[in-house]
């Protein structure tokens, strides 16, 4: 994975999840941050910080831009959401306009 | 989570945080008005999307959108002032590139506002109807930037000042003009109309009319056209560089109407190079310019087509009433053909083949063709000299050219029976003297004849060549029963014609001399021995016969006479004077022929065997004639005066003319009475136009001659008048109506030596 095609994003607690721009482009709000012109800090360090969103949820979200990116080619798999981060989640889910 | 299941649920906005801080949404808002003061000053890269973002977000969820919407329109509208007043202090030239470049900046800074308000924009804005981030900051530029008092109208005389330079051949700055046109296309299409494109073509209409006026003062038409061509086309270039592709129609439009149409006539008409110059300078270039210049204007092509109409009927009725062309009938069709071609050519190259021009030029041929009454027979001339002697040597699809050619010219005549008359007479004499240049050209026009006017038409032309093949049949039988017994008597060759095929000449028979007599009384007994019930009568006005004659000093010549001279010159066997009234008594032949015969044996230089006294052109009754012993000729084959078609004489023509006529009345008639037939009852107005329509293909029937056959039908009773209305007609008597066409078959039979 190339530094430009990757994208790192950290959550509440400060872990860092790197993934690639595609899979983090599923969120309208991440490919707002990563293209809008002008070099905001994100743009420019390719990292974002999501003080409100805990590790869990984020590695939940990540897992969902992959699985979104398959299915999105056709490979229609089920997505599994354990109950008790749905609420989180979909909170989450409309905050990064997913 | 995906888009599917988000459908089914209706995201309630995170309730469970308090805003415990009164400030809050105070604080949060100085937040993003300070990252959006840092945007506008370029100074963007210190700030966190993520954080302002997030304030957005909460601002709406804690229902403070209408603060964090307000404030944005405060705050842009308070920095597009500062932009205003920055782009009003630029000077002259500068005035445009700072425009640009603060809309530039503007365009920029407005993408990353409405990013970070992302969250405001998908659901505050739509749920309360207000206006767009991305919207609202062109609609602010427009009010606040452009609309102001001094921007706006020196905008738009900066762009039209610039219009105007580059109209007048100088170079501009085409990116800033394009950038700037289509800010005003992004701030919407009324704009671009208001603020500029209505002001363009006002101010275009007046530059066109004034150098429409000064150009059409000045130049000639060819070299106006070529300037409103390039005009044209400047315009659609300039569309196509800075303006909007919706103008292309508009502008061409102001150009088209300033400069074509309001001096269509004057241009058209112009002296000395205007429409009718062109066609005589064969200027295809300016005509061709003309023809799609003209396209763009509504009736632009109506009015060239009305003056080549009227040209060409013009040129036409003076070449076709010239008594000077007249005289040559060959050459007239030439020029004729001529006149098409050039038409064509300029339809071709010019014109686009358009379809109405071509229907034009055919329309104006048809019309000043038929008004000389002997264009049919000239057309058959023609044909005659080219199958006679023009198309020798030619490639078979040169023959195929002139031939086609000739069709179209006979598809313009009216009278196309007329034409048949006088082509089965040139086609008669042709075969008759066996000078047709080649069958296959001949029945090659017989097959396009039969096409463009059915079997009827050509039916008796084809029974003329199944007669000549049947003729040399029966000479072959002829020589090959009787010839043993006939010994060194003249050879004979014998066409037997089929009375109603050929066209029929009043027989004037001649005294034949005896030893040819004898021969033909051999034939007549031999052909109707075999061919019972028929009968035979000699032609001898279109026979021809070689003659072996010795003159003076011994020189012998192969003479080639007609039947009419040959008699004469066989008078002379036995005397070496005789007078025209002598000669006149032994012969029988006609006094018309007999002068023209004796014309071409004694006046004709290098061909006299005969010696006239008095001398002089003219054949008189007291001529007397000799054998002329002085002829010499290069040549020991001498042809003499052949019977060659020529443009008939005045009474000739009038005798043809009736018998056309004649000929027309059973056609009429029958025409008539198939379409009462049909019909049963009908007024009269109906009839003639119904006879006429029917007819048309062959000639067009004279009303008064439809209604002579009517009347003379209804005395014949095959028609009764209705019995209430005298102006309808109704058919009688079916049984009787069967027309006789007077087909009894008489073999008329013709010689040849």
């Amino acid at each position: 994975m190339k530094k430009e095609d990757t994208v790192k994003l950290i959550s509440a607690e400060g872990f860092e999840f790197v993934i690639h721009k595609d899979a983090a482009m599923v969120s309208q709000t991440i490919r707002n941050m990563l293209t809008s012109p002008g070099g905001f800090a994100e743009t420019e360090h390719g990292e974002v910080t999501f003080p409100e969103i805990s590790t869990t949820i984020l590695e939940k979200i990540c897992k969902y831009f992959y699985w979104n990116l398959q299915f999105a080619s056709g490979k229609q798999t089920e997505f599994h959401i354990e109950p008790e981060l749905v609420l989180e989640l979909m909170m989450a889910a409309n905050y990064l306009h997913t | 989570m995906s888009g599917q299941k988000k459908r089914n649920f209706q995201i309630e906005a995170f309730k469970h945080r308090v805003v415990v801080d009164p400030k809050y949404a105070e604080k949060t808002w100085k937040i993003l008005e300070h990252a959006i003061h840092e945007i506008y000053n370029h100074n963007a890269s210190g700030l966190s999307f993520e954080e302002l973002y997030r304030n957005a977000y909460n601002m709406v969820l804690h229902k403070f959108g209408e603060k964090l919407y307000s404030g944005l329109v405060t705050t842009m509208t308070h920095h597009l002032k500062e932009i205003s007043k920055s782009i009003e202090a630029a000077q002259g030239e500068l005035f445009l590139e700072e425009l640009n470049r603060k809309w530039a900046e503007h365009n920029k800074a407005l993408q990353m506002i409405r990013d970070i308000l992302m969250y405001m924009d998908r659901t505050f804005i739509p749920s309360t109807h207000k206006t767009p981030v991305h919207e609202l900051g062109l609609n602010l530029w427009r009010d606040v930037v452009i609309h102001a008092s001094k921007t706006r109208s020196r905008l738009l005389d900066t762009l039209l000042e610039l219009v105007h330079r580059e109209r007048s051949g100088e170079v501009i700055n085409r990116g800033l003009m394009r950038n700037i046109i289509k800010m005003l296309m992004d701030l919407g299409s009324t704009v671009y109309q208001d603020d500029f494109e209505k002001h363009f073509l006002d101010v275009s209409a007046d530059f066109y009319r004034c150098e429409s006026q000064e150009f059409i003062e000045s130049c000639d038409c060819g070299n106006y056209l070529k300037k409103a061509e390039r005009r044209l086309t400047e315009e659609m270039e300039r569309v196509s560089h800075y303006l909007d592709a919706r103008s292309e129609a508009k502008i061409t439009n102001v150009v088209e109407k300033e400069m074509i149409e309001s001096h269509i006539n004057r241009l058209v008409h112009m002296e000395s190079s205007g429409l009718v110059n062109m066609f005589v300078d064969d200027k295809y270039d300016d005509l061709g310019r003309m023809y799609s210049l003209f396209r763009r204007v509504q009736n632009g092509l109506v009015i060239v087509r009305d003056v080549m109409t009227a040209y060409i009927r013009d040129t036409g009725k003076q070449l076709i009433t010239d008594p000077e062309r007249l005289r040559d009938p060959v050459d007239f069709v030439q020029r004729l053909l001529d006149l098409k071609d050039k038409y064509d050519k300029v339809i071709s190259l010019a014109f686009n083949n358009d379809k109405t021009f071509q229907n034009a030029l055919n329309s104006s041929f048809e019309y000043f063709i038929n008004l000389n009454a002997r264009s049919p027979e000239f057309i058959s001339l023609f044909v005659d000299d080219k199958l006679r002697k023009g198309l020798r040597g030619v490639s078979e699809e040169d023959v195929e050219v002139v031939l086609d050619k000739v069709m179209m010219l006979f598809r313009y005549l009216q009278e196309k029976d007329v034409f048949e008359k006088y082509y089965k007479q040139h086609l008669a004499k042709r075969l008759l003297s066996g000078k047709t240049v080649s069958d296959d050209a001949e029945r090659s026009l017989i097959v396009k004849l039969k096409t463009e006017c059915g079997y009827q038409f050509t039916s008796k032309l084809e029974g003329m060549f199944t007669d000549m093949k049947t003729s040399q049949d029966t000479m072959h039988g002829f020589y090959s029963t009787v010839g043993p017994l006939l010994g060194d008597s003249p050879m004979l060759t014998v066409q037997v014609l089929t009375t109603g095929s050929w066209p029929t000449q009043p027989s004037a028979t001649c005294n034949l001399p005896a030893e040819i007599l004898w021969v033909c009384e051999k034939f007549k007994s031999y052909y109707l021995g075999t061919h019972t019930g028929r009968r035979l009568s000699w032609q001898t006005n279109m026979g021809t016969a070689d003659l072996k004659a010795t003159f003076g000093k011994g020189q012998k010549h192969e003479l080639n006479v007609s039947t009419y001279q040959m008699c004469v010159l066989m008078l002379f066997n036995n005397t070496d004077r005789l007078t025209y009234k002598e000669i006149e008594q032994a012969t029988e032949i006609p006094a018309i022929d007999l002068k023209r015969c004796l014309q071409s044996l004694a006046c004709v230089k290098g061909k006299n065997v005969l010696r006239k006294e008095p001398m002089s052109k003219d054949i008189a009754e007291e001529d007397a004639f000799f054998f002329n012993d002085k002829f010499t000729s290069k040549f020991i084959k001498v042809k003499i005066g052949t019977v060659v078609a020529q443009r008939e004489s005045e009474p000739e023509n009038l005798e043809t003319r009736q018998r056309v006529e004649e000929d027309r009345k059973p056609q009429i008639e029958a025409a008539i009475v198939r379409i009462m037939k049909s019909r049963r009852v009908l007024d009269h107005n109906n009839i003639v136009a119904e006879v006429t329509k029917q007819l048309q293909g062959r000639f067009l029937p004279n009303p008064v001659v439809i209604k002579k056959r009517i009347e003379s039908l209804i005395e014949r009773e095959f028609l009764e008048r209705d019995k209430t209305d005298r102006k309808l007609y109704s058919p009688l008597l079916f049984s009787n109506m069967a027309f006789k066409a007077g087909n009894e078959i008489l073999e008329e039979t013709k010689q040849i030596f």
